[in-house]
């Protein structure tokens, strides 16, 4: 193709304004971890329980479930869409994978039903979503509803227990633990062990933050939320891309399930309550938009750090579950605003 | 309107016998980049239906935002019954008897006739909506006009006629003494033209003025006083309608001279068939649409609003379905359903409105060039190999011409030509055979139209065929071989370019048959 001639004139969008796009962008992220800081050293210093090693362990296995929710969301999200269902996929997939063994299953396979079944509910939800143009909130609210119902009628909303040492080791596990025999006959604890549910959120994470960053899945799936048209109109199979972020998000509505179960060694049907909207909130305190089109695995992340880290910490504190709340909510709505104030401004 | 047609034209050199119930002095619009109306001049007098003419974009609809007071005016003054007057919103315009009959009509169908009519300013009672009042009132009003609608019926159950009857009968119930209608008869039947012209020669007895936009000249001797063509957002001519011809008017809306930059074509078409269009249909969108576009071609799509030529494109892309006819490409019977269909047989479309259906523009240009070929800077695995999709986006920087600081920029942050340049760097780095423009210089300044007609000559010189839609015609006539000229969904003339004149396609897209 031959070189074009162009006219020089000045247009909006210099090269300023790309510095200042990626300035924000840092800002943005660097504010996020900031706060998180800033968060552990004014629980460092007002709790001196709460920078032990062990303390950091029991918070990253609590962040843990909202960590596997809130990456769920965030693909969803980013497609300008919205999952509500989560918490009660959750109940549902746990109830299965104990009834699964229960009826003799081996943990495997119990484990491999639950993730079926919260991939099941992701499907029906995408497919509602993408099939029937169902909107996403009217879709997944149905689902709520379904899954809960589903989960308390299987166990006529009784907790299910019995199910065995190995149930547990799923939750409750840990890798490289370090013990030493004492003198006492007891084992002391070197290294507590990093606990497996852990693990998987790291891998989890990195894993879909290659997804999202490094593919042409990721890549479809930002187009999708940024411009639906447009991207159907470029070849883009938006139905396709979007049942994928609902099943995502139902699979791992479903391993969440399994290892909430496991750490309780027993499938509580009423586990997992309101769990969609701390893992809605994660993705939105990292950055991600409700519109669609922007959002990140790092920034979730952060999210359900920072709502893990503050409610531990007001718990180390004393501070009641009900300003625990309230801080919470403030929380979220700061963010929030923040972000649409940052916005406005572009 | 005697007294209209017996008035000499232009400014006046008396004083009026009688005020005009509207009158504008050098309205002034400005638009980022854009000067919507460069200083129009416009008078109505009461009882009279005067006609606004001028191809798309001449600033028809930005002038009738002016007078129903959804924009403010950069410059000049409208004076409403010998008083000057600002109107702040629409409201504001309503209260004072001006109102705007939309061709997309604005009312609420889930609630009935009577409730739309006095929307937002019901007749209240202690509180509480006076029922009685607003039906009785509205009743008044659709027999001013003689027509039989239920006021209590819910305006989703109307036919579109019938509600522009009750847009119209809420203009009445504004006690508007000026309405604006805008293309009120593109969507109804003869018979219900009829009886809107019959509507509207009843409100002219009872004195109210009337703005009549629309593209169809031929409709106009029934009812329209005068005429005012309108070209560039300037005011070019205003005639008694008895005094002047459709030639006439059409000289006029096109006067445009051919004197605008067209780099000379370096393409020769050829006899190569490379898609052929068999009898095309699409209800309520367009029917019986045959065409061939050639290999090494330039098409041009003429018509005017509402011609279907943006449709028709859609549909051969596969983003909107057929219900009749078939596509063949080289030959070969085509089944395109969906647009990947589409691209997979080499056929791109460059959307008329890029940003609501062109680009993604969150994400950044590189994003953006290879949105549509990602199989192409991708491994087996599904993972983007960056250097490549940073070659590709350096390549159409480079060859486009896009002034962007990075190919990292997010695509909302360029200029609308760079953006344009964006869209077509995306359909290039796919190797596209066939490519719609759809409008494809709108809104850009004249140095990147230059770069895309030249951009438009060399692909068709590589033998992609090139379908230009376009609503300016000294580019239809500048850069096309051969132009087909629609008229509200059919195809109404197939002309060669260079034995073609910009008033004969003009003609044919007006459905004015000579």
């Amino acid at each position: 193709m031959s070189d074009l001639s162009i006219s020089k004139q000045s247009e909006p969008g210099g090269v300023g304004s790309v510095n200042k796009e990626r300035r924000r962008e840092l800002l943005q992220k660097f504010g996020a971890l900031a706060s998180l800081f800033a968060l552990v050293i004014v629980f460092a210093t007002t709790s001196q329980a709460f920078l032990s090693m062990g303390n950091g362990m029991s918070v990253a296995l609590q962040v843990t479930s909202i960590a596997f929710l809130g990456l769920g969301a965030t693909a969803v999200i980013i497609t300008g869409g919205i999952d509500l269902s989560v918490g009660s996929v959750l109940a549902l997939a746990g109830v299965a994978d104990a009834l699964a063994i229960k009826a003799g299953a081996s943990i495997p396979l119990g484990i491999l039903v639950g993730l079926t079944v919260g991939g099941l509910c992701g499907a029906i939800n995408g497919l509602f979503i993408t099939r029937l143009k169902l909107p996403p909130f009217i879709a997944t609210l149905g689902m709520m509803l379904v899954a809960r119902g589903f989960a308390l009628r299987l166990t006529d909303a009784q907790p299910v227990s019995g199910l065995g040492q190995g149930f547990a080791t799923l939750g409750n596990g840990t890798l490289f633990r370090i013990e030493s025999m004492g003198d006492d006959g007891f084992p002391n604890v070197i290294f507590p062990g990093i606990p497996y549910p852990v693990v998987i959120m790291i891998v989890l994470a990195v894993g879909l933050w290659l997804v999202l960053s490094r593919t042409r899945l990721g890549r479809h799936i930002y187009a999708v939320g940024s411009n639906a048209e447009a991207a159907r109109l470029s070849g883009v199979n938006v139905a396709r891309v979007t049942l994928f972020t609902y099943v995502l998000s139902g699979v791992l509505a479903g391993l969440t399930g399994c290892v909430l179960m496991s750490r309780l060694v027993t499938a509580q049907p009423n586990e997992g309550v309101m769990y969609e909207l701390d893992a809605i909130a994660s993705a939105v305190i990292g950055g991600t938009s409700l519109s669609g089109g922007i959002g990140s695995v790092s920034g979730t992340v952060i999210g359900a750090f920072t709502i893990g880290i503050l409610r531990n910490g007001l718990n180390m504190l004393g501070v009641s579950s009900f300003t625990q709340q309230i801080i919470i909510g403030v929380v979220i709505l700061l963010t929030v605003c923040i972000d649409q104030l940052r916005n406005r401004k572009s | 309107m005697n007294v209209l047609s017996s008035r000499p034209d232009g400014p006046a050199a008396e004083p009026f016998t009688r005020l005009p119930c509207l009158h504008l002095d050098g309205i002034v619009k400005r638009f980022p980049g854009v000067l919507a109306l460069k200083g129009v001049t416009l008078d109505l007098q009461a009882g009279e239906v005067h006609a606004i003419c001028g191809e798309n974009g001449a600033g028809k609809s930005t002038l009738m935002k002016v007078i129903s007071g959804q924009l403010s005016p950069d410059e000049g003054c409208i004076t409403y019954l010998g008083e000057k007057r600002t109107f702040k919103s629409v409201n504001d315009a309503e209260r004072m008897g001006i109102a705007i009959i939309h061709q997309e009509l604005n009312l609420v169908p889930h609630l009935s006739v009577a409730e739309n009519v006095y929307l937002a300013r019901e007749p209240v009672t202690l509180g509480f909506i006076n029922r009685r009042k607003m039906v009785s009132d509205t009743q008044h009003c659709l027999n001013r006009l003689a027509v039989n609608i239920d006021p209590m019926m819910l305006v989703k159950k109307l036919s579109v006629a019938q509600q522009q009857m009750v847009e119209i009968a809420k203009a009445l119930s504004l006690n508007a003494k000026v309405l604006i209608l805008d293309e009120p008869t593109s969507s109804l039947t003869e018979t219900e033209t009829a009886q809107l012209f019959g509507i509207i020669k009843e409100l002219k007895v009872q004195g109210v003025g009337m703005l009549y936009i629309s593209h169809r000249l031929d409709e106009m001797q029934h009812i329209v006083d005068r005429v005012t063509v309108m070209r560039d957002g300037s005011h070019v001519s205003t005639r008694p309608f008895c005094e002047t011809s459709v030639d006439q008017i059409v000289a006029d809306m096109v006067g445009r001279s051919l004197d605008e930059k067209f780099p000379p074509r370096t393409s020769v078409p050829t006899q190569k068939v490379l898609l052929k269009v068999n009898n095309f249909g699409r209800k309520g969108a367009f029917q019986s649409i045959n065409f061939e576009l050639r290999k090494g071609e330039i098409l041009g799509f003429a018509g005017l609003m509402g011609a279907g030529r943006t449709e028709i494109a859609r549909a051969i892309f596969g983003a909107d379905s057929i219900d009749t006819g078939s596509l063949e490409l080289q030959g070969q019977t085509l089944s395109i359903k969906t647009p990947q269909d589409a691209i997979r047989h080499g056929v791109a479309y460059l959307s008329e409105d890029r940003k609501s259906d062109g680009l993604a523009l969150k994400m950044s240009l590189a994003s953006n060039i290879t949105l549509a070929n990602m199989d192409a800077v991708c491994n087996a695995f599904g993972f983007i190999k960056f250097k490549e999709e940073e070659a590709a986006a350096h390549k159409y920087i480079k060859s486009l011409g896009i002034r962007t600081p990075s190919t990292h920029q997010v695509t909302r942050l360029l200029s609308g030509g760079n953006q344009q340049k964006v869209v077509i760097g995306k359909w290039l780095f796919r190797d596209s055979k066939i490519l719609f423009f759809d409008e494809p210089t709108r809104g850009i300044d004249v140095g990147a139209k230059y770069a895309i007609y030249e951009l438009m000559d060399t692909l068709a010189a590589q033998g992609i065929g090139v379908v230009l839609i376009s609503s300016e015609l000294p580019e239809l006539l500048g850069m096309s071989d051969r132009i087909l000229v629609f008229h509200e969904g059919r195809l109404t003339a197939e002309l060669e370019a260079r034995d073609t004149s910009q008033e004969e396609i003009m003609h044919f897209a007006s459905g004015y048959t000579q």
